[in-house]
């Protein structure tokens, strides 16, 4: 049985709630400290308590909670700022990093880089041209976090720099070799995955090649598990208009 | 326990309503054994008959025992307003406000991405076909405050967007008889974003 523990005052973002018996909710929070925890914040739902407006996804919070176990109990939450308002595109994107966190870090595995990362994430998210770029970059943070790095600066073959004109294959748990031609599958040039390990997003084919390739390796470390907010978040963007 | 096994059933079987722990049921089951036997069996008959014939509104999804709900074909009702909430207990509550004479949608949940419930789970197609039928002028969103209603609103109003509906939101805002000292800072923000202008009449 695990140490009780008490944590006192600690930054947190609020990934998921569940409800939680009548008046009580379940949580899904994110630290730097302690990493992904689950508590449980008791009376949260009765209509006149203070924590239903604060105990949401997106609020920048400090809380305290206590307990032993895998599920402690929220003492206390306080807002710390006017927190970000995520709207419809950048909405479905914060659902759908919420998600990736919750699937990929183990429970209590400290990640502080990674909450810097997830906070500066949120700002972009508010801004409908930075969503893609802000994705990007906290998809490559958190593969790099969770020790499961690209390597895309250097050929994995001879650690030689990449060359721009080159053509290289991306391999799981390896890095980029090069090869003679562009056989398809995950083959890039040199110029494209030096851009992407740069996080230099103005070139549409950087963007596209970015998005196949984190992808994959996603899945890779997802296990087959799939992702919600993928299917709903596809679903949509299908229905909306072009013009919005 | 100390109790008989048919009384342990109906205590189990009544905590499946909300509200009702141990303590709850078995005061009830007491109460329904020693002084309301005819009470109960009133209770089943009614319980019975709503549980085989109340189903959902073929056109709003309210519960309900008639191919369309009685609001939906009520004559006098606005037919070109339709007000979007999460549950029956919305539309209840709306309709005990007294100031909507339109027409609803019910969605029986919101969006919520992480739980994997999309539009197909809502059964927004229902919705979209009584948008396409051109009936509709005014698509009011009274999905929850929460970022889950909030995804649920910003879906909706594209689906009305596309058709040339207007999709409007409910205010959010003080209570009354609040005080804005003690009413906490998001909604506060909204109130104030939300704001509106004051005419002379
Ligand atoms: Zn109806």
């Amino acid at each position: 049985m695990a140490n009780p523990t008490r944590v006192e005052l600690e930054p947190a973002w609020v990934l998921h709630t569940r409800q939680y018996r009548e008046t009580s909710m379940m949580l899904e929070v994110f630290t730097p400290g302690s990493g992904r925890i689950g508590l449980v914040a008791r009376g949260a739902r009765r209509p006149k308590s203070p924590l239903r407006a604060l105990l949401r996804p997106f609020e920048p919070l400090v809380i305290s909670w206590s307990g032993r176990g895998d599920l402690a109990t929220l003492q206390k939450a306080e807002r710390t700022g006017p927190g970000v308002t995520l709207r419809d595109a950048g909405l479905a994107a914060g659902f759908y990093a919420n998600e990736l966190l919750i699937r990929l870090l183990e429970r209590r595995d400290p990640h502080p880089l990674l909450f810097a990362h997830y906070s500066a994430l949120l700002e972009e998210l508010a801004r409908p041209e930075r969503i893609e770029s802000g994705l990007r970059n906290f998809e490559i943070a958190l593969l790099r976090e969770l020790g499961f790095g690209l390597n895309l600066g250097y050929s994995a073959q001879d650690h030689a720099p990449l060359d721009e004109d080159q053509n290289y294959e991306y391999q799981l748990e390896r890095g980029v070799v090069p090869v003679a031609m562009e056989i398809g599958g995950l083959v890039f040039k040199g110029s494209v995955l030096l851009a992407i390990d740069a996080g230099n997003w103005t070139e549409l084919e950087t963007r596209r090649a970015a998005k196949r390739l984190l992808r994959y390796t996603l899945d890779y470390y997802l296990e087959g598990r799939e992702l919600k907010t993928r299917k709903v978040y596809t679903a949509m963007l299908s229905s909306r208009p072009s013009s919005d | 326990m100390a109790y008989s096994p048919l009384l342990q059933d109906l205590l189990e079987a009544l905590r499946c309503l909300p509200g009702v722990g141990p303590r709850t049921a078995q005061r009830m089951a007491f109460r329904l054994l020693e002084q309301e036997r005819d009470g109960g069996r009133r209770l089943i008959a009614a319980m019975q008959k709503a549980l085989d014939e109340i189903a959902e509104c073929g056109q709003c999804r309210m519960l309900s025992e008639t191919e369309l709900c009685w609001i939906c074909s009520a004559p006098r009702r606005d037919a070109s307003t339709v007000c979007v909430v999460e549950s029956p207990a919305d539309v209840i509550a709306v309709e005990d406000s007294a100031s909507y004479n339109g027409h609803y949608f019910v969605l029986m949940g919101r969006l919520s991405p992480l739980d994997g419930v999309g539009p197909e789970e809502l059964g927004l197609h229902l919705l979209e076909a009584r948008m396409d039928s051109g009936d509709v002028q005014e698509l009011i969103i009274a999905t929850s405050a929460t970022v889950e209603g909030e995804a649920t609103a910003g879906y909706l109003a594209s689906l009305a967007h596309q058709r040339n509906i207007q999709p409007t939101r409910i205010a959010h805002g003080v209570p009354l008889g609040g005080e804005l000292e003690f009413v906490d800072s998001s909604t506060l923000s909204l109130a104030i974003s939300g704001r509106l202008s004051l005419r002379e009449d």
